[in-house]
């Protein structure tokens, strides 16, 4: 899962021992950036 | 009916006709309208594949954007067969209908000026389409025919001279008219007359005839079709596959009802 700190803006990795917290800032609002797959869509 | 319909054009452009059809009931000139719009297939944009959006706007609602783009439908294509349609726009720029890339040289969008979606500093859109035939009455993005409409031809008599007294309310009509007091000639030949649009003197017969009276009748099984096509074939091709369709569904009728 990547995530992007919404204060500074760097990516960030979550682990599960390090709760929601940027290791950077200290930020606790994280953004969930969007998957890099190709997303298929019906027209309809 | 006659296997010969009697067909006179009064407009005719590349997307856009008028033409007049005598001797058809008004059940046929319906069908005709019906077929025209539900019943002839066309090229859209089925299936989009969205390898970037970061645009404001849900991949969801490009690709409703997408479907209702008219796209040319060549005549030899199948139900099957697919046409891929790439675009890749970034931002600051708008995406058009022109920027999308087509895998068939035959198959591009109608309008160039069709806008997908305006893009700011950063934002990208790349995608992949898949068009395909379908049918108007299952979906609108697969009408080809847009504004289909029929009148019946009115027929134009002229009556006495108008007293000097006579009211001046105006005699709106609208369409096309068959004009018996047009001129000599065409009086001469007894049948029918000029054909007149009621756009050329304002639909009002009273600027037409300001001191004669008139009477207006609706000549029967004859009508004015007005079509026009959302650019994915000409009119010719519309009505033309519009009446084949139809020609179609009754055989199949004929083969499946034994008498």
């Amino acid at each position: 899962m990547s995530y992007k700190c919404s204060r500074c803006k760097r990516d960030v990795e979550l682990d599960e021992y390090g709760g929601v917290r940027c290791p950077y800032c200290g930020h606790r609002v994280l953004l969930k950036e969007r998957s890099r797959d190709i997303k298929e869509v019906n027209v309809n | 009916m006659s296997d010969q319909y009697d067909v006179t054009f009064i407009e005719q452009d590349e997307r856009s006709a008028k033409f007049l059809v005598r001797g058809i009931t008004p059940a046929f000139a319906n069908g005709i309208r019906r077929a025209m719009i539900a019943d002839v297939p066309t090229l859209s944009v089925d299936t989009v594949r969205v390898i970037e959006n970061s645009s404001v706007m849900f991949d969801e609602q490009i690709a409703l954007r997408l479907g209702l783009i008219p796209l040319t439908t060549p005549d030899d294509y199948r139900p099957e067969e697919t046409v891929t349609l790439a675009i890749d726009v970034e931002g600051p720029a708008t995406a058009y209908s022109g920027d999308l890339v087509s895998s068939d040289a035959k198959v591009q969008p109608a309008e160039e000026h069709v806008p997908i979606i305006d893009l700011k500093e950063g934002q990208r859109l790349e995608l992949e389409a898949d068009a395909e035939l379908g049918y108007g009455k299952d979906h609108a993005k697969h009408q080809g025919g847009v504004a289909v409409g029929y009148r019946h031809l009115q027929r134009v008599e002229l009556g006495d001279e108008r007293g000097e007294f006579a009211e001046d309310d105006p005699e709106i009509i609208r369409g096309v008219i068959e004009d018996a007091g047009a001129s000599e000639t065409s009086r001469a030949a007894g049948d029918g007359g000029e054909l007149v649009e009621t756009a050329s003197f304002d639909n009002d017969l009273g600027n037409r005839y300001p001191d004669r009276n008139v009477s207006v009748e609706d000549v029967p099984n004859a009508f004015v079709f007005d079509v026009e096509t959302d650019g994915s074939m000409s009119v010719d091709d519309l009505v033309l596959s519009a009446v084949e369709s139809l020609r179609t569904r009754a055989d199949e009728l004929e083969d499946a009802v034994q008498l």
